[in-house]
């Protein structure tokens, strides 16, 4: 019965997703803006379609509906209730539900927040698009990626459960939706550039549209990347964060084209340039993700995370072609009104500043990219097999990776056009005798590596110039009040006054913290293989580990072997940690639980190698990895600094009528204030 | 035509190009794939049999030879089992055939067990270190070698194979 | 003039930082760092793309005590790739070879680089060419 409710939903929003585009069809066709009212209605059913389907697989997997294939293949009675419902993206099916899901979420969104001004074409186009995309992922469950196929033959009594790895940690129930909501956001601002195109609006109007999602897509597709590599540092148990797998590289593209998205429509929204970079690289983002949906989801490229193959693989590759035919063909029929009204005008100004970091981002996209496909580039050429490892990746990425933090330490304190000599004295002479400072004491104190110290002193640098470009603008703003405002609300004000700023700070300071984290976890971390019998103890780094025995745990799930290990550092006790591998049931080899405790400065993270030998002896991989706890803090930094860019402002809220559309948005006040501050 | 519609028409000759690449690949399946060893003499590894005895491979010179890579606990190598016995039912009896199962990542008692209970009467032979494994360039289980009487590795199939597959590889092994 | 020279002692100051950091790193010397720093260059072969040092599967530690011993055999880094490469072709290495197609990996991105920067440059000239010429009146 659910495969048929479920069957039904997804069906309906098909059909609603169908009929929409029609009617909006017509309705631009003809002008006629009942239609286009009429049209736009779709877009809320479609969503009710997908929370039916949603609703309808989750209820299936709660009430352990094994009548349904996905239900049998992904849910069990044994496992526990947050993965049962997890469950719905466990598997290739239930994600591209997610995916409808999500997709419906965000084009009501667009629909509610816009439907007044649906006569308006570049709304109308927009949400055509948008159900457009709605259609290609109800096809999919229509046809090759059906979840709601029901079982053959007698409905077992038991399903067999999520994949092992994925029912040991809670990060797993959050991750995929994470990532989801910020891959499906991108579909809005790709919709309303698309509808740019072809409408010929394609001055600065629909950039302001889209800005704010854009926006909540990037900070929800950086939080899910970043979760994704504390997952995998703590269930994975390699004690690292980010292999270069190419499912993780299939998240990271989009995120940097969105990235250098970010930065470039800010030249476009200020000087007018750089349209067709900003169309490209929102087309390029897009396409991004439905290839990483691709490389992941087809089976084309081995990974740790693909799904099984599946027939969905020729059908996301006919999407991707089209939307990257439609898309490059657009910009190149729209080509002559996307010429510049303005050119850069000096190499030493925050539009070649934002210039330069764009190539520098499109760089290190080209690299993953071509780093991801290049194996499969190399079989289908030579027939040879070549592996594009992490070796490779460090070794491109870390060059383009240090420029872009000292673009990131410099840019925000250039001014537009042009840059005189003594404004850059003025602004950046401080934080760079500061980074300088701080790399000649790190160097002294023994920090080795030119990376590494180079990555430190531009952190430095690019933090110091951060906190300078702040306290100029507070103290600027105390300065010019009426009575002195305390400091506390001149802060609160300066950041609230301009969001985008500072909220585009924070999110510096977010990847200072990221970047510090990087090169000291990547330059300086400690692995060993220790072999202990009980009560033995031997020491990695300063750190004594003491195995004191083991407990077995069975249940009909799995066998979980913990050894229980203390760990002292200069006689005080740090930890006990338990380490652990289970052996499931039909699988194939045994699966480690890492067991990790973490500080500031460095983590403990214990793996359990081998159980108990005939002799009692265990193998136990010890870690000792600096600063990796600045990653996911950092990580949380750059999603707040991204929420609190995009937090609606009341000011603006008020001011801007629906006659807005199209038009540019008047000029912020980037630095106003910072530009007017005393020196 | 402008550069910039040029450079559009390069974008999507690349696109194109990439997805017809990415689509003949869609159904490649485990196979017969290459192999550095091919046509090479067969790697200098000793293996040791369920009963004790050492093999080198390179004694085996002179008769054709399967090396069959599996273990008790991997699902293919489990879906692999008729037609091994399949096979060996229909060879075994053939003095210039050598069959063996080299156990890659296994327990010798599990492995043991298994072969009691399935009365296996070709050689089985545990790789303790993996080296035979690593020494033959596997890259996972089952994986299926053929030797040729002249001591060149012939023939290579990668995960599950079938009758058909063996029968093949004995072919080649056969130096025909 | 006194900006210039704050300017070079601050360039100084980093450069002297650079190279305290630097000194010492002529790459692993040790029988231990010498087999660690291979086992990240060979992918674990029964592995999706990890090393064999980061891999934590039978097959990539059975490896990595290859290589260990191989290492105090006395055989070079390059003999022990180039035995793995026997057994496994150019797919063993974690980074594609610079050599035959594996050239193109690197070539690509640093040829687009080159192109980019040079690119840029002549941008940047033409521009201020023509700024120049504007201001003469």
């Amino acid at each position: 019965m659910k495969s048929q409710l479920g069957s039904l939903a997804v069906a309906a929003g098909f059909a609603a997703s169908v009929v929409g585009i029609a009617v909006l069809g017509v309705g631009l066709r003809r002008r006629d803006t009942r239609l286009l009212r009429l049209g736009g209605r779709f877009v809320p059913i479609v969503l009710v379609a997908a929370l039916a389907a949603a609703g309808v697989m989750e209820w299936a997997l709660v009430t352990h509906d094994f009548s349904l294939r996905y239900v049998a293949e992904n849910g069990s009675r044994t496992t526990p209730l947050l993965y049962t419902v997890a469950g719905l993206w466990a598997a290739l099916e239930g994600s591209i539900l997610l995916w409808g899901l999500i997709l419906s979420v965000h084009l009501t969104l667009l629909w509610a927040k816009h439907r007044r001004r649906i006569d308006d074409p570049l709304v109308g186009w927009a949400m055509l698009v948008g159900l457009a995309v709605a259609v290609f992922f109800f096809g999919l469950m229509l046809g090759p990626a059906n979840p709601f196929h029901s079982l053959h033959g007698a409905v077992p009594a038991d399903g067999r459960g999520p994949n092992p790895l994925l029912q040991n940690h809670p990060l797993m129930a959050v991750h995929p939706p994470m990532l989801y909501l910020g891959y499906v956001g991108f579909t809005v601002p790709f919709a309303f550039a698309i509808a740019a195109l072809v409408t010929g609006r394609v001055g600065e109007g629909w950039l302001a549209e889209t800005r704010r999602t854009t926006l909540l897509a990037w900070g929800f597709l950086t939080a899910g990347i970043v979760l994704g590599a504390w997952w995998s540092y703590e269930v994975l148990g390699w004690g690292g964060y980010f292999a270069w797998d190419p499912v993780e590289n299939a998240s990271l593209l989009p995120w940097l084209t969105a990235t250098a998205f970010l930065h470039s429509l800010m030249v476009q929204e200020r000087r007018g340039m750089l349209r067709v970079w900003n169309l490209s690289l929102l087309v390029a983002t897009f396409s991004l993700t439905i290839l990483g949906t691709f490389l992941t989801r087809s089976g084309v490229v081995a990974s740790v995370h693909a799904f099984t193959r599946s027939s969905i693989g020729p059908a996301l590759l006919g999407f991707l072609a089209v939307v990257s035919v439609v898309g490059v063909g657009l910009i190149a029929w729209r080509a002559d009104r996307l010429a510049s009204p303005s050119q850069i005008s000096s190499p030493v100004s925050r539009d070649a500043a934002f210039l330069a970091n764009n190539v520098v981002f499109g760089g290190l996209a080209f690299v993953v990219l071509l780093g991801t496909t290049f194996p499969l580039l190399a079989e289908a050429i030579t027939g040879d097999q070549l592996s594009v490892g992490e070796p490779y990746f460090e070794r491109m990425s870390a060059p383009l990776g240090i420029a872009l933090l000292f673009l990131m330490a410099v840019a925000p304190n250039l001014p537009w056009r042009a840059a005189g000599r003594d404004v850059l004295r003025r602004r950046l002479a401080r934080p760079a005798w500061f980074a300088a400072g701080t790399m000649l004491v790190l160097a002294l104190a023994g920090a080795t590596g030119v990376a590494q110290l180079a990555a430190f002193g531009l952190a430095a640098f690019a933090l110091a110039a951060v906190v300078t470009q702040i306290t100029t603008a507070v103290r600027a703003r105390r300065h010019a009040s009426v009575p002195r405002m305390g400091v506390v609300r001149a802060a609160v004000r300066t950041f609230t006054g301009n969001r985008r700023l500072y909220g585009g700070l924070v999110v510096h300071v977010g990847v200072v913290l990221v970047a510090v984290a990087l090169a000291a976890s990547q330059g300086y971390s400690t692995k060993r293989e220790v072999s202990l019998a009980r009560g033995e103890s031997a020491t990695v780094r300063g750190y004594r580990v003491t195995y004191l025995g083991t407990t077995a745990r069975r249940t009909p799930q799995k066998t979980r072997i913990a050894a229980t290990i203390d760990v002292h550092r200069g006689g005080a006790r740090v930890a006990t940690l338990r380490p652990a591998l289970s052996i499931f049931p039909g699988a194939t080899s045994a699966i480690g639980t890492p067991s990790v405790h973490t500080s500031p400065v460095r983590d403990v993270y214990l793996t359990l190698v081998s159980s108990p030998n005939e002799a009692g002896r265990i193998t136990v991989g010890v870690f000792v990895n600096p600063m990796v706890m600045w990653l996911w803090l950092g990580g949380a930094v750059m999603v707040g600094g991204a929420v609190f860019a995009a937090w609606p402002d009341r000011r603006r809220a008020r001011t801007r009528g629906p006659a807005a559309v199209g038009t540019p948005p008047a000029p912020a006040a980037p630095d106003r204030v910072l530009e007017g501050a005393p020196a | 035509m402008s550069p910039r519609r040029l450079a559009a028409l390069g974008v999507v000759a690349v696109v194109l190009a990439g997805a017809a690449l990415a689509a003949t690949r869609l159904d490649a399946t485990a196979d017969y794939r290459a192999t550095p060893l091919l046509g090479r003499l067969a790697p200098d590894a000793h293996v040791t049999t369920l009963d004790g005895r050492s093999v080198a491979v390179r004694d085996l010179a002179g008769r054709s030879v399967i090396v069959n890579f599996w273990n008790t606990w991997c699902t293919p190598c489990r879906r692999e089992v008729p037609a091994l016995e399949t096979f060996w039912s229909r060879h075994h009896d053939d003095e210039d055939i050598v069959f063996v199962g080299v156990v890659r990542d296994d327990t010798e008692g599990a492995v043991q067990k298994w072969v009691d209970e399935r009365r296996w009467d070709w050689t089985i032979a545990m790789d303790p270190g993996d080296r035979t494994a690593l020494a033959f360039g596997t890259t996972g289980q089952p994986e299926t070698f053929a030797i040729a009487p002249d001591g060149l590795v012939v023939g290579r199939r990668v995960g599950e194979a079938s009758v058909d597959d063996l029968e093949h590889l004995l072919t080649l092994a056969r130096g025909q | 003039m006194i900006a210039r020279l704050r300017l070079v002692a601050l360039a100084a100051l980093v450069v002297l930082a650079l190279v305290v950091a630097g000194r010492g790193g002529s790459g692993p010397t040790t029988d231990a760092a010498r087999a660690a720093h291979l086992s990240e260059q060979l992918r674990c072969p029964v592995c999706e793309g990890l090393s064999v040092a980061d891999s934590p599967s039978s097959t990539a530690r059975a490896m990595a005590a290859d290589i260990r011993r191989r290492v105090e055999a006395g055989e070079s880094d390059d003999a022990i790739r180039r035995a793995y490469i026997a057994q496994y072709g150019s797919w063993i290495l974690l980074e594609p070879p610079g050599a035959g197609f594996g050239l193109v990996a690197w070539a690509l991105p640093i040829g687009c680089a080159v192109a980019a920067l040079g690119g840029v440059a002549l941008v940047l000239r033409r521009r201020a060419l023509l700024v120049r010429a504007m201001d003469v009146p």
